[in-house]
């Protein structure tokens, strides 16, 4: 500075300086333009910009919050239509929609069928199928709705095909003259022509192909009731059909089509078989069947619902007989929901409930399976009398005697939406209702010949608070529970996304971390910050505060796989190690104390540091040793095994009693001895003292050790057995593996706040406290330690805080199962490392990603309530201790 | 009340009796604490050894990892001989399904070491022959070893290593036997040279070719967007296009051709080799990476194999599914992301920091801003990665691909994870750390000094750009370099933001525009995370997740001592300023 201005003195001409004078003498006294303008701009740059930035984080919980809230939305109604195709609704078999809901196809008694644009109804001939003059008696088609099956009153069935065919292809090859649709359509009269982006077209046609008939039934016994699946694979199809017939015999035909190499030809052969029923023809009101063929419905009418064990055709039998109505209720429509494992059951009381067949090893029925109601579906309307599910979720339509339609949800058992009728529509019944392929519209005829189409839009049907945060009966689950499972290999798979066992694998992650790491970082902090030299503190603080920057990935990986093998090996001895380590020091601190004084002083710093390492290292000694020995008395030689079962449940309590059993002697036993004890040690030489202390403590120890023994065979003569509850079988990465990896990550963060605030505790209340004649250790727990409190208790917040975003290391130590037990020896699914895993494969603004989100949303409340209260507390501390 | 005092009292009079009588013995242990400092003591020097024996294993394993270790030959008691490197020896619990069926002797003796017995892993390598690269040996399998010089250790270019003998070579048509060291390095060298051409043309001139007939392809897709399909415009730049796309396509089967005819000249040079069981199998030269005579190098040899290999670790790219090779890829990734976080974060942190301190009015709201921003710190790191996928990538992408690039779609371009997003959440997640820092640094300027600077008539920014700022500097570099070690050992939300498992193209190379922020990027952290837990063996991976982690170790430690470092300096430079 004064360099330059030295140099710009000498270059200076005369003029120059005359100049500068000029300016001294009349200077301006404005300030600058320039200074004024830099002044604003920077004042506004920095205003805006800031609140820009602190927004922007803030937009964080803003923007979870945005994500997630639409799951628990319902969804709406996006448009509802309606017209008439100028059939009867009684003369309508089926009905179809395409993916796109833009064709409708119904396929009429009389094997004709007719075309409409979904959106107008405007309507056009289609194909027409021969059925010889015969009126089909009964219809069946399957879940996906592509296969059908008709009943004839010769006792004849015939399956086939109705199907919407989409085909892709370019603009330029379609014909001249096609007619124009309203809504931009084109069709040919067969088929209807849609636009679609990159020049090419979408065209739907209807494909009906009827195979030929199979006498099923006695000649001339027409079939009543009949239900069709298609299982197997798309090569080898199995055909299966359950057909009722006049005088109320059940078969169960099943159908199988082989390809000949040589022509070309199919041949389908038919073999029916009987099923023994006692139920009387007139009863049966429904028959159902799942596409294995192995488990065949017969519900009568005033609710019985008989199933059959057709695993075996050749052996049929009835399973069991279950009432899924009350007395005096009959049943008014009866489907199997998505899946086939669920039953949406409906009655003349208007009730709508969900049945699931359930695993309970009953011996009430021939193959341990009972049907059981999982749902009640609140309805209150009128009786529903059409049921129409989903093909890829456990939604499904159902529409009641006065012709309202209402969309539900099986699992959450509730009605969604309600699908609102058009004014001047009679209240007639619905004949015919499906649902889009989609989920996204639904399609309804009335008797009368009205059809009305509605469009949906309900995106996350199977999200809603209780599913996410409360118990939910999945089908195929014995009871009520907390389940998270978000992808499996099969089509009908339902997900289970309920948060709890999460936010529980969360919880238990760090409540476990923190157990271990909370005691270690706050003693070796109030040693650090009260006991500890200063030149020897600024070397070990730092050191402690770089583990705090190890990159959790790396803690993970040698948790994981470096560590978890080795306590795989020795699992016993690390669980005697909680005891063992504190025993083995404090043994030696009752050593120490046989020091003469005058040593024991000049020993007190770095040596006394040193004998610290060497007792921790002789307790992990004794502790290897000790481990195999333990395991082999106590454990019958396999620790591993033990927690799965084997062996007596008191060892374990004996180890669990243990700090009981020192807190109830030490206790009482300072109690028993009392001062009288006291005075004696003061009256005796110091080396004594301790000789007598030692006594003490080893007599104490071993008294504990009994009592602790007695507790735990009186606690096991009760039944008492941790396994299962804090133990439980063991497997390589586990709780305890992740915990510890936690405490690596958070036992710096802990130590450092803690120590600060114990170093922030001003000084004259520690020398006043020294002064007065108390010792280091009196000062530090009577003096220092209630006064850092706060400032204490924040560092354990944020050591939550982090504990309980941890994510690298869980996702590695832990094998991620969402379990929601405490056992130290059993995996955790947490929250973080949940999203880690899932996120990647989750596709954008689907259920799962939203509900990752709301995941991320938990956390960030989780851990922002936490570090709330550490801020406001250690605040609090800092304005007490400057008051002090 | 009486008789509380006078309880008090006598409690009193009974204590300072009791001490008085005794206070020239002085000994009351129950004061000292001796066990609760112990208790202390002792958990300090446990936190101690935990950090000291992490360390100590990371660099131990990291530093030892491409040491060239001895082969040895095992004959078991069942008569198979398998020759491998030893890499550990641990002791462990036999099953009692294995202890029933191993010999009396050497049961006894795990029965008097408390169940435990001892086993050590080899690394046989050989996959193509084994099908397992590595297998534990218990000591009661173990016959007898030995160190012959003539096995050889091969790093491949394919399926691993091998452990063997070379039997002969197949150069310029002539087969040598038992070939020398010498005449081995000589085909080698021929193999090499061959394998560099070939890459040369298979990577650097067919991806050009490539990329020139994916961008003609785009051009016209621009066209259609922009005029319309079947417009004039679009036609004629299709028609512009196909001549270009015929042209190259003719280069592109030139240069296919002539790769090909490199790779059956490289693939003319073969070498048979033979396990220790003596199965053989021949293959390329060229696939050799680097071989030696294990247990005949000299400790010189062995340091030149120690540095080349950690040259290629460094300098290269990943081979095998990342459990070989290098990582360079992954170096770079981490460099760059963490160079582009910083100069996202800096002005952002420290814009912020000024704000909070210097101009908004201190009050109430801004106060409870402060709380909020302190808490954001503690705001788990994959939180921000949600939102750096969900808002980042999906939303701000989103638009930004069907504003700037909808010839692309709808293949994502920024609608992705990427390095610009991967960068930006990490901004996002450590901008608490520097504001909070900046502030604190800001604070801790004197009053007087702004005062002083005002009074001479200086404005407010002047006093912030001229005296403020300077003063704050060490704060504010602290909390950057805290930010950036943060950063750098950052691995869950980046998982889901742009980080992967094997990045094609580096994000800075010498394509217009260089820099590509758009790209997916390979990390350090996540190289651990994949190599350690994704991969085939994680025990095949298990030294280079060691030293990928060292790698990574040092680089983080040195940012955090390089932070505390400057700290300190810059605290020196204006100790003197403080009035």
């Amino acid at each position: 500075m004064t360099e330059t201005a030295m140099t710009d003195a000498t270059n200076a001409t005369p003029n120059d300086a005359g100049n500068r004078r000029s300016v001294v003498y009349k200077r301006d006294k404005k300030t600058k333009a320039s200074v004024i303008w830099a002044d604003r701009f920077a004042g506004r740059a920095i205003t805006i910009g800031g609140f820009g930035i602190i927004a922007a984080v803030f937009m964080i919980a803003v923007y979870l919050v945005y994500v997630a809230v639409p799951l628990l939305s319902n969804g709406q109604v996006t448009s509802a239509r309606h017209y008439t195709l100028g059939t009867s609704g009684g003369d309508v078999m089926s009905t179809t929609l395409d993916e796109y809901q833009t064709m409708g196809v119904e396929l009429l008694r009389n094997g004709r069928i007719m075309l409409f644009q979904a959106s107008s109804g405007e309507r056009f001939d289609g194909p027409t199928v021969d059925l010889k003059g015969e009126t089909p008696t009964a219809f069946a088609r399957t879940l996906k709705g592509d296969d059908i099956a008709l009943g004839f009153p010769d006792g004849t069935v015939r399956i086939g095909q109705l199907l919407i065919t989409p085909s892709v292809v370019p603009a330029r090859t379609l014909p001249e003259g096609l007619r124009k649709l309203p809504g931009g359509d084109l069709t040919d009269g067969k088929s209807i022509i849609t636009p679609v982006p990159g020049n090419q077209v979408r065209r739907l046609e209807p494909q009906l192909t009827l195979g030929d008939p199979v006498q099923v039934a006695p000649k001339d016994t027409p079939i009543r009731f009949l239900d069709y699946r298609v299982g197997g694979t798309s090569e080898r199809p199995m055909q299966t059909f359950v057909t009722v017939d006049d005088k109320g015999t059940v078969r169960l035909s099943m159908s199988t089509s082989q390809v000949n190499m040589m022509t070309g030809e199919t041949t389908t052969s038919v073999s029916s078989l009987e099923i023994p029923t006692q139920i009387a023809h007139e009863d049966i009101a429904a028959v159902l069947l799942n596409t294995s063929g192995d488990r065949t419905l017969v519900a009568s009418r005033d609710g019985a619902m008989h199933r059959f064990d057709t695993r075996d055709p050749a052996h049929a039998h009835l399973a069991e007989t279950t009432r899924v109505l009350p007395k005096g209720v009959t049943l008014t429509s009866l489907a199997y929901l998505n899946g086939e494992n669920s039953l949406i059951v409906a009655g003349s009381d208007g009730s709508l409930s969900i049945w699931a067949a359930i695993d309970r090893k009953s011996t009430a029925t021939t193959d341990g399976i009972v049907l059981t109601k999982i749902h009640d579906i609140a309805n209150t309307g009128a009786p529903i009398t059409e049921i129409a599910v989903s093909q890829r979720t456990r939604l499904f339509v159902a529409a009641d005697e006065e012709g309202e339609v209402g969309l539900y949800h099986g699992t959450t058992a509730r009605r969604i939406l309600t699908l609102p009728k058009a004014a001047g529509i009679a209240a007639e019944p619905v004949e015919t209702l499906i649902l889009s392929p989609r989920d996204d519209g639904a399609l309804a005829i009335s008797k009368d010949g009205t059809v009305q189409l509605w469009s949906f839009n309900v995106p996350h049907p199977e999200t809603t608070l209780q599913s996410l945060f409360g118990k939910v009966w999945y089908e195929g689950y014995p009871e009520p529970g907390y389940t998270w499972q978000s992808t499996a290999a099969s089509d009908s798979f339902e997900p289970k996304l309920s948060l709890v066992p999460l936010i529980f694998g969360t919880i238990k992650g760090a409540f476990y971390s923190l157990l271990f790491a909370v005691p270690i970082a706050l003693l070796a902090a109030i040693y650090t910050a009260e006991f500890m030299h200063f030149r020897i503190r600024a070397v070990v603080k730092p050191l402690m505060e770089l583990m705090a920057s190890l990159p959790s990935v790396v803690i993970g990986f040698v948790v994981a796989l470096v560590l978890s093998p080795i306590v795989e090996n020795w699992i016993a001895a690390v669980v005697i190690a909680f005891g063992v380590i504190p025993l083995t020091l404090i043994g030696s601190a009752f050593l120490w104390q046989l020091l003469p004084q005058p040593l024991a002083l000049r020993l007190d710093g770095a040596p006394k540091l040193a004998a610290f390492f060497v007792a921790l290292l002789a307790g992990l000694w004794i502790t290897m040793h000790l481990g195999p020995v333990v395991e082999h008395l106590f454990f019958a030689g396999d620790f591993k095994a033990w927690t799965s079962g084997s062996g007596s449940a008191v060892p374990f309590l004996f180890l669990l009693m243990l700090p009981l059993a020192f807190l109830i002697v030490f206790g009482l036993g300072e109690r028993l001895l009392g001062n009288g004890y006291r005075d004696a040690l003061r009256r005796r030489e110091y080396h004594v003292a301790g000789a007598m202390e030692l006594v003490r403590w080893i007599v104490f120890t071993v008294v504990a050790f009994v009592v602790a023994g007695v507790i735990a065979m009186l606690l096991g003569k009760t039944g008492f057995d941790a396994r299962g509850g804090i133990v439980d079988t063991y497997v390589q990465r586990n709780t305890l593996i992740a915990a510890f990896g936690i405490a690596f990550a958070v036992i710096p963060i802990i130590y450092s706040i803690a120590e600060d605030a114990l170093g922030a505790v001003p000084e004259h209340l520690r020398s006043a406290s020294l002064g007065c004649g108390a010792t280091k250790w009196q000062t530090a727990a009577w003096v220092i330690l209630p006064t850092a409190g706060s400032g204490i208790f924040s560092a354990i917040m944020i050591g939550l805080g982090r504990a309980v975003g941890e994510t690298m290391i869980i996702v590695m130590a832990t094998g991620n199962t969402p379990v929601t037990n405490w056992s130290l020896f059993s995996g955790l699914r947490a929250l973080s490392a949940n999203i880690n895993v899932e996120l990647p494969e989750a596709v954008k603004d689907s259920t799962l990603y939203r509900t990752l989100f709301l995941c991320g949303l938990v956390l960030f409340v989780m851990t922002f309530i936490l570090n709330t209260l550490a801020e406001i507390v250690r605040q609090r501390f800092r304005k007490r201790a400057a008051q002090l | 009340m009486v008789d509380m005092v006078s309880g008090e009292m006598n409690m009193n009079s009974k204590v300072s009796g009791v001490s008085a009588i005794n206070r020239h013995k002085g000994s009351d242990l129950a004061a000292r604490g001796e066990p609760m400092v112990w208790a202390m003591g002792g958990s300090l020097a446990f936190g101690l050894m935990m950090i000291l024996g992490f360390l100590a294993l990371i660099f131990w394993n990291g530093l030892t990892a491409f040491w060239p270790k001895p082969i040895e030959v095992v004959t078991m008691t069942d008569g198979r001989v398998i020759a491998g490197e030893p890499v550990r020896t641990e002791s462990y619990k036999p099953t009692s399904a294995d202890l029933a069926s191993i010999p009396a002797e050497a049961r006894a003796k795990i029965e008097a070491n408390a169940g435990m017995s001892e086993r050590t892993l080899y690394r046989i390598g050989n996959f193509d022959f084994y099908s397992n690269d590595f297998e534990w040996l218990p000591f009661f399998t173990v016959k007898s070893s030995a160190h012959p010089k003539d096995l050889m250790l091969v790093e491949r270019s394919e399926w691993g290593v091998f452990i063997g003998k070379v039997e002969s070579i197949l150069v310029d048509g002539k087969t040598v036997s038992n070939p020398s060291l010498a005449q081995l390095d000589a085909a080698d060298e021929q193999a090499r040279d061959l394998r560099r051409q070939r890459q040369t043309i298979e990577r650097d001139k067919v991806g050009a070719v490539n990329s020139a007939i994916n961008a003609e392809r785009l051009k016209v897709r621009k066209a259609e967007l922009a005029y319309g399909e079947g417009s004039p415009e679009a036609k004629a730049a299709a028609d512009a296009a196909a001549v270009e796309t015929t042209r190259l396509t003719g280069d592109f089967d030139r240069l296919s051709a002539e790769a090909l005819a490199m790779r059956a000249k490289e693939e003319a040079i073969r070498v048979k080799v033979a396990e220790i069981g003596g199965q053989e199998k021949d293959f390329p030269l060229a696939n050799f990476v680097r071989y030696y005579a294990a247990n005949d190098v000299s400790l010189f040899q062995k340091i030149g194999i120690y540095l080349s290999r950690w040259w290629e670790f460094l300098s290269t790219e990943p081979r095998e599914a990342n459990t070989e090779g290098g990582v360079w890829p992954a170096i770079f990734g981490t460099l760059v992301m963490t160079v582009v976080m910083s100069v996202l974060v800096a002005p952002f942190g420290v814009v912020g920091a000024l704000y909070l301190r210097e101009y908004a009015k201190q009050g109430t709201l801004v106060s409870l801003v402060r709380i909020c921003v302190n808490n954001l710190a503690g705001v788990p790191s994959i939180v921000y990665g949600v939102f750096g996928l969900g808002f980042f990538a999906y939303v701000l992408g989103g638009s930004i691909d069907r504003t700037f690039f909808p010839e692309y779609l709808p293949n994502p371009t920024f609608g992705t994870g990427g390095l610009l997003w991967a960068s930006l959440t990490l901004a996002l997640l450590t901008v608490p750390v520097v504001i909070v820092s900046t502030e604190e640094a800001l604070a801790a300027v004197p009053r007087s000094m702004r005062e002083g600077s005002l009074a001479c008539g200086a404005s407010k920014w002047q006093t912030i750009k001229w005296i403020v700022l300077p003063r704050a500097m060490p704060g504010i570099m602290t909390g950057l370099i805290l930010a950036m070690a943060r950063g750098a050992g950052e691995v869950a939300p980046l998982m889901i933001v742009g980080v992967v498992k094997l990045a094609p193209q580096l994000p800075v190379d010498g394509v217009f525009p260089f820099i590509h922020l758009e790209r997916s990027f390979m990390h350090l952290g996540f190289h651990i995370y994949d190599v350690g837990f994704q991969s085939r063996n994680s025990e095949a991976g298990r030294s280079m997740v060691f030293v990928t982690a060292l790698v990574l170790l040092v680089l983080v430690l040195a940012l955090n001592t390089v932070s505390i470092n400057v700290r300190n300096r810059l605290k020196r430079k204006f100790a003197g300023d403080k009035f």
